[in-house]
Order: structure tokens, then C-alpha cells, then sequence
């Protein structure tokens, strides 16, 4: 009886169950700064990310486990390594970095058409909004192509990391998209 | 001993190890679950840490997974589980390339962890850092190097440490706070401050500071002096690992430069009576080992105050003190065993120690400072006890009494006794017996007074013996030795019995040595029953034995009814070839097969050695496997293992110290003579007669390294100069060296050609050739030598000179080189000088005085290079609390091979070295230049 109830209980709060969220992105994009906004509410100063980063955050009652990988172009080869178990992907984009914007694409598609992957959530942040000359939401959804995806829940977000502008209505999507399909 | 090394030897005698998949899977497993089970992923480490302890390894993709599996557990943020996943990061490491995926978060551990595992986290940076990433810990470094935690701070000194050779810039911005660290005395925060078990703190970081400190420093004499004297001050310096490191720069420092020694007089008998054993020791091992290297600089008390020390660390409860005192004294008992007789009461109480390897030890010292008075007494006191000890002991003990043996040979009867003894009456592996057989061939090839004996002892032996490579072995001596000894016959029943008794490889061993007694002089009669015997054998069941039979017989035949030199010679085999030429001569015979080998190998272009040659070298080998153990201790007492030797300058005639080891040294003179020898213009001379060893004609630094060999034909000399051009953008054209002779009006020596060097690109070495012409005797002559040659700036694309450069003449002065008579000397092996010495025809004396403050040891040494002769009744160590010695050397002549001896009495006093040189020889020419050519 009390496991039905606990594991009712479960369903509903999701409450014991860590959801693995990777966070990716070509170098530079914010990536780092992203995830320390999201557990401490500060922007923090960041060095290039040599390997990872991983924090455990609670957020409107689940645990998230969130991994920043670095974006060096040495270190993406690696990514591939941590793709196991994740409920979503959090892909970050510099929208005032025009010219490698099919550099990110390309990374993204190639990253999407992965096995572990295919269940997994998309979330798209248009990052650096704060900066003049950056991309909108929907110039750099047609940079990356995003219309192309099929067969998967994504979204692309405007954010600044820096003023913490779109961050947690990205996040606010990510769970309800999370908790619909995969709890 | 390294981490790595220990493991390899370490029996896993604890319990059975866990199946290797099995950990891999359940690791893979465990691992990726989230949430993370921290407790069991613990346990999981520890048993794979186990595994790879055992040196067990992972295939590179498996660790790979591991690794990066391991890499997803800096999720959780327990403690204990981070220590154990540094662990784990680190022996990985090894096997797999992608650990600095781990970087950042180990830097945020650096950073933001807890005590516990900052020091964890730090270490574990010297695996995942690389050139390109060092820089970004420099911060975390610095702040971790000056923390007040004593275990933080030690650990970003050590990360400093192994990453010095990694990326030297940035370690090098922390050389103040470095510095600061080796004074800092830093304690445990929140213990106790007056506990009395449990010491607030060992200083250790101290020791590591140091350590580091010398790294950034070492090339810096002034700061290290600098160094010493500040930390020796105030006794600053508490942790006793701190102090011995400091004991060590000392040592560097008067290794670089010996004459510091006396401004580190007081400081030193000051340690010497440190309450830290260990600094006791390192001191004591500092003196006496400096003292073999630069005995004048050394007072008598003082090396007195070292060896008592040394005296009263033997009867400390310690065993490692007592052990490492020993290691010493043994060392120094090797080249000055006069010194530490005054240890002999202890050394003797210790052989009954219950530590075997310190008995073992005690008694090979006092093997060494054995004096021909007491040898008979410690051969009996260790009869007694090689009995109980294991065999590696037991071979130990053995060495020891062989060279006794060498060092004195009129003590050989008891040592044979001895030896006679522990082979036939004691227990023992194939190793033991190989080594008492081996140490009594040494006896009867270098004491010939003990042949009789000896021999007896081993037929007797081989009556009963169940390993056929020492049988195969006494048989082959006893077919060389026995034909000249005075009762031939006797052996002759002996190896006869073996072909009776034993398997087909020892009696075809007994064929070849019952062969050679058939020529025998002082027994005629046995011709006939060697002809017999060896008939009988003619059918053998065994092929080898029978074709051994055969061709013996034939041998014999023509030897002695046809006169044949060739089949006498190879019966007798007088003559033995240079293995080493000889091997690389067959083998560029069979890899270049021209015309299928229709030309026969032609083995007289390898050089043969007569016995008496043969014996010299082996002689010579064997001192110097001995004086090499000695110089052992003064470089592995320098701080830094990788020191390179300074390599001696070749000054006025003396040759350069072997700095090679021997075999390398043969073939590469093997190597050079072949060389010689292929060019055209070169083979008219005929066979070369003798090579110089290698000399330095360059400081080793010099943008040229050049090194001379001198070569002597019958009727040419030939200098060779190997040329190595340091330089990484220059080529060097049309290199060639102009020698010109000293004494420029009465040149003996005619030049013929100069063969130079077309082309000589960086770092790379390459030989030119100067020959003369000179008459049949001997011709004494320096030269001044200049090489010239046209420089030439390098284009990086193509690594060729620029095209249309013209380049510059130059030209680089380097040392003379002389030609002496010792070159046209090689050394040879007398058993008995004294007998020798008397009978040979010509004399010659000779009387010089040296000014220059050298001691008799370094005279010696001199001497014995100039001359080229062998030293013979251990003659070459000149023994130090003494102000007279008598040199022995005996030598024939590379020409025409006749006899030379010298005998040189020297005398120290306060005006400096008197010698006086008597030599006798053969040839009244050799010996009169070589007596006056001597210094």
C-alpha cells in the first residue's frame, strides 16, 4: 500500500528522481555562466571550461542534475561520453557570433542524430541578448535549422545570462515539457 | 623505489583478486546510476584500485570508459567518495589520454572543497595538466602554496615539483612564495597543541619546499650557497627529510665545485652529531665519498669524526640505520678499507646479527678490510656461517672472496680451501655453484701457483655433479689448463670418466679437452692413449661427439706429423678473437650476402688477443666492475639523478676516464675500426696494431664537440677526429683539422693526406682523418690542432644551407693531441711480476719529481693511462694513510709484441712526489721512451 502511495506520490511531485540535463554549446557561448546563474542567482567569472562542470540544483521540487560540458573544439569530441540517461539538452548559442553560427548548427544536428539522445528534450537559448547586433530568437532558430527537427519537443529561447533575462522561462518550459513526456 | 616498481614484485598473496570483468562491469554499471550510490561506488573503487595495484591493466578503451564512468561521480559531493575518485583518476591516468576532461572540476575542488580533499585534488592536477593547461592553475597553485594547512601546502609544492619539467614558466613565478614555504612552520589547525603522542605537525611541507626550491635554483651556484646558508642558520629547518635534502645540495655543490669544501667544514662536523640520524648518515656518506674524490681537501679528523659516526650508527636498535652505516662503510672499504678497520670489533658483532641482510653485509666488509693477516681467521669465521644463510647470500659472500682473491693473491690457499669446501659440502642452486666455480677459474687463470690444486679439487668435483653448464664448463678449463700442468695424466683419467659416465653435451665438451692434452710437453707418452681414447670415441652413438672425435683426430694428426701451424694453433687456441668485432663482422657478413657467399668470411680482419692479452682485459674488467661499484656512490649521492658527469677535459697527455661502459666502449671502438678501414686510401696500411680510447679535445659544452682517437699501423699513424656540430642552425662545410706538430724542426712523423667532412648538418657527428707516415720504430709527437671549416646558415624549410651561400671560413682552436709510447703499448697479464721482472734483458731508470700538489693515487692513475699497461698485484690503489707506494705494470709491445715491465716507487713529502721509474723489457727502445715518456 504505502509503495503504491509513495510511488503515486512520485509521479506527481517527481520527488527522489535526479533529471540529467546536459548543457552544450560551441566555446564562448555561456555556458558556464548559464549553469552558476541557475544555482546561485550570480554570474560568476568563468575561465574556459577544461572538462566539465556539474551541479545539483533543486527546481519547483526536482532534482537536476546539470552537467556543462566545455565547447572547445578538443573537448567536443567528448561530449558523446556523458549523452547517457539525459532528459534534456540545454544547446546555448552566441547570437552576436555570426560567422560560426554553421559551425553550432552542424554540432547540433550531428549531436541530435545520436542514439541516447533521441528522447531528449531540446531547449534553444538565443544567449548574449544584452550585447548590440545580436541575432534574434527566430534569425538564429533559421541559422540552426530548427525547423528541420522532427519527432522531438524543442524550443528556442532569447536570453542574457549576464542581466538573467529568459533563463528560467527556458527552464519553466524544459520541466513542463520534461514532466509530460518522460515522468 | 617508485610506486611502479614495488608493485610489480609484490606478491598478491593476500586473499584471491576479484575477476577483472567482473569489477569492470559492476563499475560501469554503479557508476552511471543515478542517483549516485556513494557508499557502494566506494568500495568499487577500492576494489578496482586493488586490481590495478596487482598490476593488473585495462585495455586503453576500457580505461577510457572507466575513467570518463569515474568522471560522472564529481556529481556527488561526499568527501570520502572524491579522495577515492582522485585515487582512481590517478592510476588511470596512466592508461588513459582523455583525463583532462577532469580539469575543471578538479580545479573547483582546488578552489571551493573542503580540507580534506584540497590536497587530494592538487596532487591530482600533476596527471591532467599539460603544457597548454598549467597556466590556468597558476592562481590556484600559488594561494594553495602559501595556505596555512600543512598538507595543501605540501601538496601544490609537490604538483609544483612534477610539473617544473612540464611547464617551467609558471612554476617559476613561485619561487618566493617557495622560499617563504621552507621557513614557514606550518601546523595542523584545530588539534590539540600539546599532545604528546601525536606531534602537531612533522614540517614535512619544509622537505618539499626544499626540494622544490633546488629544482628552480639548481643552475644557480651563488643562490644555492645563498641557500644553504640561510636554512643551515638557527635550525630553521625541523623536519629531518628537510635537512638531509639540504645535506645533499652541500654535496651538489662540492661536486660542482670540491674547493667549497672548506668554507662547509664547520657546518658539516656540526651534522655529523645531528640528533637525526638520518642527517648523520647523509653527512658521514657526503665526506667519505668526497674524500675518494679529493682526498687532500679532506682533514684526517674529519674523516675520522665521519667513520666514527658511522661506527656508533652500527650498535643503534635501528635496522635501518644500522643497515644504511654499513652500506657505507662496505663502500668505502672498497677503495680505502685501511680507514674503517678501526670498525672491525662491531663489523664483527654484527655478523651475528638477526637481520641477514646486515650479516651478509658485515661480513663482505670485512672481507674487503681484511688484511693479509686476518683473512685466514674471517675464512673460517664464515665457513661456519655460509651454511645457514639462502643462496643469494651465499653468492654474495662468494663474490666477496673472489675478489679477496684478485686483491690478494698470496692469500690463495686458504680462499681455495675455502671455496673447495662450500662446493663440495654445501647445499645449493645452480647460481651458487656457478659462482664458486667461477670464482675459482678466476683463481687459476690469475694465481697460476694454485693451478695444481685447484684442478685436483675440481676433477673430484665433476665425479658428482648434476649441472651440465658448470661441468661443460670445468672441462674446458681443465682441457686448457691441464696440458701444461706438471701431471697431465692425471686430468687426463678425470674427463675420460665423463665420456664414459655422462649425456652427449658433456661428452663432447670432455672430446675437445681430452684433444688438447694430445700435444702435451711434458708428457710424451700420453699422445699415444689420447690417440686411442679419442678412437674409441669415434663411435659414439651421438653425432656431435662423434664428429668431434674425428676432427680432433685429424687435427692432432696433422699438427704433429705434418708440422701444420693452423691445426697446432687451434688445438692449443692461442689465440682468442674480439667477440664483439667479430660478432658484428659476421653479421654484416650475412646481411650483405653479395654473391651468395662465394667468398668465404675472412677472419683475420678481426682482431685476435694471445692469452696473455686476453687475461689483461679480463683482468682489467673485473677491477674495474669493482671501481665501479665505487664511483657509484659518489653519483648517486648527487641531489638530482639525471646530473650528467662532467666529463674530464683531457689536459696535457692524460686520456679521458672511461665514461662508457666497457662493452659499449668495444664495440664502438670495434665500430670505429671498421670504419677505418673500409676507406680506400686507408687499406694500404695494412692491419691496425692498436686504437687509443676516445679523447676530449673540447670543453663538453663547446658549440663543437671534438673528439680524438689515435690509431697506429705498422708503418702509418692515423688520427681520427669525430667532429659534433652542437649548433641547431649552422652547417658546416668542408670540415678538416691542420695538425701541427710541437717541435717543428725535427718532425719524424711525414703527413700524407687529409680526409675531410663534405658536410656537417646540426647535431649531427661525423669523422676526419689525418695520416702520417712514420718509421718502423717508435715516434713520439704532439700536435696542435686547428679545425677549419666554412660555416653555412640553414634554411629551416628545406634543413639545407641556403642556396648561393657562400658561407665564411673559420676556424676553431681545440687541445693537442700527443702520440706517446703508451700507444704502442697494450696491456698484458704476468702471474708472477717479480720473476718476470728479473729475467727480462733491458733496463732503464728514470727518476722525475712532481711539484704539483697531486696525490699518489691520482699519480697512479695518471701513470696507468699513459703507460697502457696493466697494474698487476693490485698495485693501482695506492693506499691513502700512506706516503710511499710501488706501482707494478706490466706490457707488450703492439708491434712486435715484446715484454715490458715497470716498477715506480714514489714517494710523497712536503716538496711534492719523487719517482722513481725502473723498467725492463724486451726491447731496449720501448723501454727507454716508455720510461721517459711516463709523466
Amino acid at each position: 500500500m504505502g509503495n503504491i502511495f509513495s510511488s503515486m506520490f512520485d509521479k506527481l511531485w517527481g520527488s527522489n528522481k535526479e533529471l540529467r540535463i546536459l548543457i552544450l554549446g560551441l566555446d564562448g557561448a555561456g555556458k558556464t555562466t548559464i549553469l552558476y546563474r541557475l544555482q546561485i542567482g550570480e554570474v560568476v567569472t568563468t575561465k574556459p571550461t577544461i572538462g566539465f562542470n556539474v551541479e545539483t540544483l533543486s527546481y519547483k521540487n526536482l532534482k537536476l542534475n546539470v552537467w556543462d560540458l566545455g565547447g572547445q573544439t578538443s573537448i567536443r569530441p567528448y561530449w558523446r561520453c556523458y549523452y547517457a540517461d539525459t532528459a534534456a539538452v540545454i544547446f546555448v548559442v552566441d547570437s552576436t557570433d555570426k560567422d560560426r553560427m554553421s559551425t553550432a548548427s552542424k554540432e547540433l544536428h550531428l549531436m541530435l542524430q545520436e542514439e541516447e539522445l533521441q528522447d531528449a528534450a531540446l531547449l534553444v537559448f538565443a544567449n548574449k541578448q544584452d550585447q548590440p547586433g545580436a541575432l534574434s530568437a527566430s534569425e538564429v532558430s533559421k541559422e540552426l535549422n530548427l525547423v528541420e527537427l522532427k519527432d522531438r519537443s524543442w524550443s528556442i529561447v532569447a536570453s542574457s545570462a549576464i542581466k538573467g533575462e529568459g533563463i528560467t522561462e527556458g527552464l519553466d518550459w524544459l520541466i513542463d515539457v520534461i514532466k509530460e513526456e518522460q515522468l | 623505489m617508485s610506486a611502479h616498481t614495488y608493485k610489480k614484485f609484490e606478491n598478491s598473496t593476500s586473499g584471491d583478486l576479484p575477476d577483472k570483468m567482473t569489477i569492470y562491469q559492476d563499475c560501469m554499471n554503479t557508476f552511471n546510476e543515478s542517483p549516485v550510490n556513494s557508499k557502494r561506488c566506494r568500495l568499487l573503487i577500492s576494489r578496482l584500485l586493488r586490481l590495478l595495484a596487482q598490476g593488473e591493466t585495462f585495455p586503453q578503451n576500457e580505461a577510457t570508459a572507466l575513467f570518463f564512468s569515474i568522471s560522472k561521480l564529481f556529481q556527488h559531493q561526499n568527501d570520502s567518495l572524491r579522495q577515492a575518485v582522485y585515487l582512481a583518476i590517478k592510476e588511470l591516468s596512466g592508461i588513459s589520454e582523455d583525463v583532462l576532461m577532469a580539469t575543471s572540476s578538479i580545479m573547483k575542488d582546488v578552489q571551493n572543497g573542503s580540507d580534506l580533499i584540497k590536497p587530494d585534488a592538487i596532487r591530482s592536477l600533476t596527471y591532467v595538466l599539460d603544457e597548454s593547461t598549467a597556466f590556468s592553475a597558476e592562481r590556484l597553485l600559488k594561494s594553495a602554496v602559501v595556505s596555512r594547512h600543512p598538507s595543501i601546502s605540501s601538496a601544490a609544492l609537490c604538483t609544483s615539483y612534477h610539473l617544473l619539467p612540464i611547464s617551467e614558466v609558471t612554476i617559476r613565478r613561485f619561487t618566493n612564495e617557495t622560499q617563504e614555504a621552507v621557513l614557514d612552520l606550518k601546523q595542523f589547525p584545530n588539534q590539540p597543541t600539546n599532545s604528546e603522542y601525536y606531534p602537531n605537525s612533522t614540517y614535512i611541507s619544509q622537505y618539499h619546499a626544499l626540494g622544490l626550491l633546488y629544482q628552480l635554483k639548481k643552475n644557480d651556484k651563488m643562490a644555492l650557497l645563498k641557500l644553504v646558508r640561510h636554512f643551515s642558520e638557527n635550525n630553521s629547518l625541523k623536519n629531518q627529510l628537510a635537512k638531509v635534502e639540504l645535506v645533499k645540495i652541500v654535496n651538489d655543490l662540492l661536486y660542482r665545485d670540491p674547493q667549497l669544501f672548506n668554507q662547509f667544514r664547520p657546518l658539516l662536523s656540526d651534522w655529523l652529531s645531528n640528533k637525526f640520524e638520518s642527517v648523520q648518515l647523509e653527512t658521514a656518506k657526503l665526506i667519505t665519498s668526497f674524500a675518494t674524490r679529493n682526498s687532500r681537501l679532506v682533514a684526517p679528523e674529519l674523516y675520522a669524526a665521519a667513520v666514527s659516526a658511522l661506527q656508533s650508527l652500527l650498535t643503534v636498535p635501528r635496522v635501518s640505520s644500522r643497515f644504511a652505516a654499513l652500506r657505507i662503510l662496505n663502500r668505502i672499504s672498497m677503495v680505502s678499507p685501511e680507514k674503517i678497520v678501526v670498525c672491525n670489533p662491531e663489523l664483527e658483532s654484527l655478523i651475528n646479527d638477526s637481520n641477514r641482510n646486515i650479516s651478509t653485509y658485515a661480513i663482505t666488509t670485512l672481507l674487503k678490510t681484511g688484511t693479509s693477516k686476518n683473512i685466514s681467521s674471517l675464512i673460517s669465521t664464515i665457513t661456519n656461517f655460509i651454511h645457514d644463510v639462502s643462496d643469494d647470500f651465499k653468492i654474495i659472500i662468494i663474490d666477496a672472496v673472489r675478489t679477496l682473491s684478485l686483491n690478494f693473491p698470496q692469500e690463495w690457499k686458504s680462499i681455495l680451501n675455502f671455496l673447495i669446501d662450500v662446493l663440495k659440502n654445501s647445499e645449493g642452486g645452480f647460481k651458487f655453484k656457478n659462482s664458486i666455480v667461477e670464482a675459482l677459474i678466476d683463481i687459476v687463470s690469475f694465481v697460476p701457483q694454485s693451478k695444481e690444486l685447484a684442478l685436483e679439487n675440481l676433477c673430484d668435483f665433476i665425479e658428482d655433479c648434476e649441472f651440465n653448464e658448470i661441468l661443460v664448463r670445468i672441462l674446458h678449463l681443465l682441457g686448457k689448463e691441464g696440458p701444461s700442468a706438471p701431471n697431465p695424466s692425471l686430468y687426463v683419467r678425470h674427463i675420460y670418466n665423463r665420456v664414459v659416465l655422462e649425456n652427449s653435451i658433456i661428452r663432447s665438451a670432455a672430446v675437445v679437452a681430452l684433444s688438447k692434452f694430445a700435444l702435451t710437453k711434458n708428457d710424451s707418452t700420453l699422445y699415444e692413449s689420447i690417440i686411442s681414447l679419442l678412437k674409441r670415441i669415434a663411435n659414439d652413438k651421438d653425432d656431435e661427439v662423434r664428429d668431434r672425435a674425428t676432427i680432433a683426430l685429424e687435427f692432432i694428426d696433422s699438427a704433429r706429423n705434418k708440422q701444420d701451424v693452423i691445426a697446432q694453433n687451434l688445438i692449443e687456441s692461442k689465440y682468442y678473437y674480439d667477440i664483439p668485432s667479430l660478432e658484428s663482422k659476421l653479421n654484416s657478413y650475412i646481411s650483405s650476402n653479395i654473391d651468395s657467399f662465394a667468398t668465404a668470411f675472412d677472419v683475420n680482419q678481426v682482431r685476435k688477443f694471445t692469452e696473455d692479452e686476453m687475461k689483461a682485459i679480463n683482468l682489467k674488467r673485473k677491477q674495474e666492475q669493482i671501481f665501479n661499484q665505487k664511483s657509484e656512490t659518489t653519483l648517486d649521492t648527487t641531489p638530482e639523478a639525471d646530473s650528467i658527469v662532467p666529463e674530464k677535459r683531457a689536459d696535457a697527455n692524460s686520456f679521458a676516464g672511461p665514461n662508457l661502459d666497457d662493452h659499449q666502449e668495444d664495440l664502438l671502438a670495434t665500430k670505429y675500426a671498421d670504419e677505418l678501414l673500409s676507406i680506400e686510401q686507408i687499406k694500404p696500411f695494412g692491419q691496425l696494431v692498436n686504437s687509443s680510447r676516445a679523447i676530449s679535445l673540447t670543453e663538453p659544452e663547446a658549440e663543437f664537440i671534438v673528439r680524438g682517437i689515435k690509431h697506429i699501423f705498422k708503418d702509418n699513424v692515423v688520427l681520427q677526429f669525430n667532429i659534433t656540430n652542437t649548433l641547431t642552425d649552422i652547417a658546416l662545410d668542408n670540415v678538416s683539422v691542420v695538425c701541427t706538430p710541437e717541435i717543428s724542426d725535427e718532425v719524424e712523423l711525414e703527413e700524407l693526406f687529409t680526409l675531410q667532412v663534405d658536410r656537417l648538418l646540426p647535431s649531427e657527428e661525423a669523422a676526419c682523418y689525418v695520416a702520417f707516415k712514420k718509421s718502423d720504430e717508435i715516434v713520439m709527437e704532439g700536435f696542435l690542432n686547428n679545425l677549419t671549416f666554412t660555416t653555412k646558415e640553414i634554411n629551416p624549410d628545406t634543413n639545407e644551407p641556403f642556396e648561393g651561400d657562400e658561407g665564411f671560413q673559420d676556424e676553431y682552436e681545440i687541445d693537442s693531441i700527443f702520440l706517446n709510447a703508451g700507444d704502442y703499448v697494450k696491456s698484458s697479464f704476468t702471474g708472477n711480476f717479480s720473476a718476470t721482472f728479473d729475467e727480462l734483458p733491458c733496463e732503464e731508470i728514470a727518476v722525475f719529481n712532481i711539484q704539483e700538489d697531486l696525490s699518489i693515487q691520482e699519480v697512479v692513475d695518471k701513470i696507468i693511462l699513459n703507460s697502457s699497461c696493466l697494474p698487476v698485484e693490485s698495485t693501482q690503489f695506492a693506499p691513502s694513510d700512506s706516503n710511499s707506494h710501488t706501482l707494478k705494470l706490466f706490457g707488450k709491445s703492439a708491434l712486435t709484441g715484446s715484454k715490458v715491465a715497470l716498477q715506480i716507487k714514489m714517494i710523497k713529502s712536503s716538496k711534492g712526489l719523487a719517482l722513481k721509474v725502473h723498467g725492463k723489457g724486451e726491447d731496449r727502445l720501448l723501454c727507454s721512451d716508455l720510461v721517459n715518456g711516463l709523466m
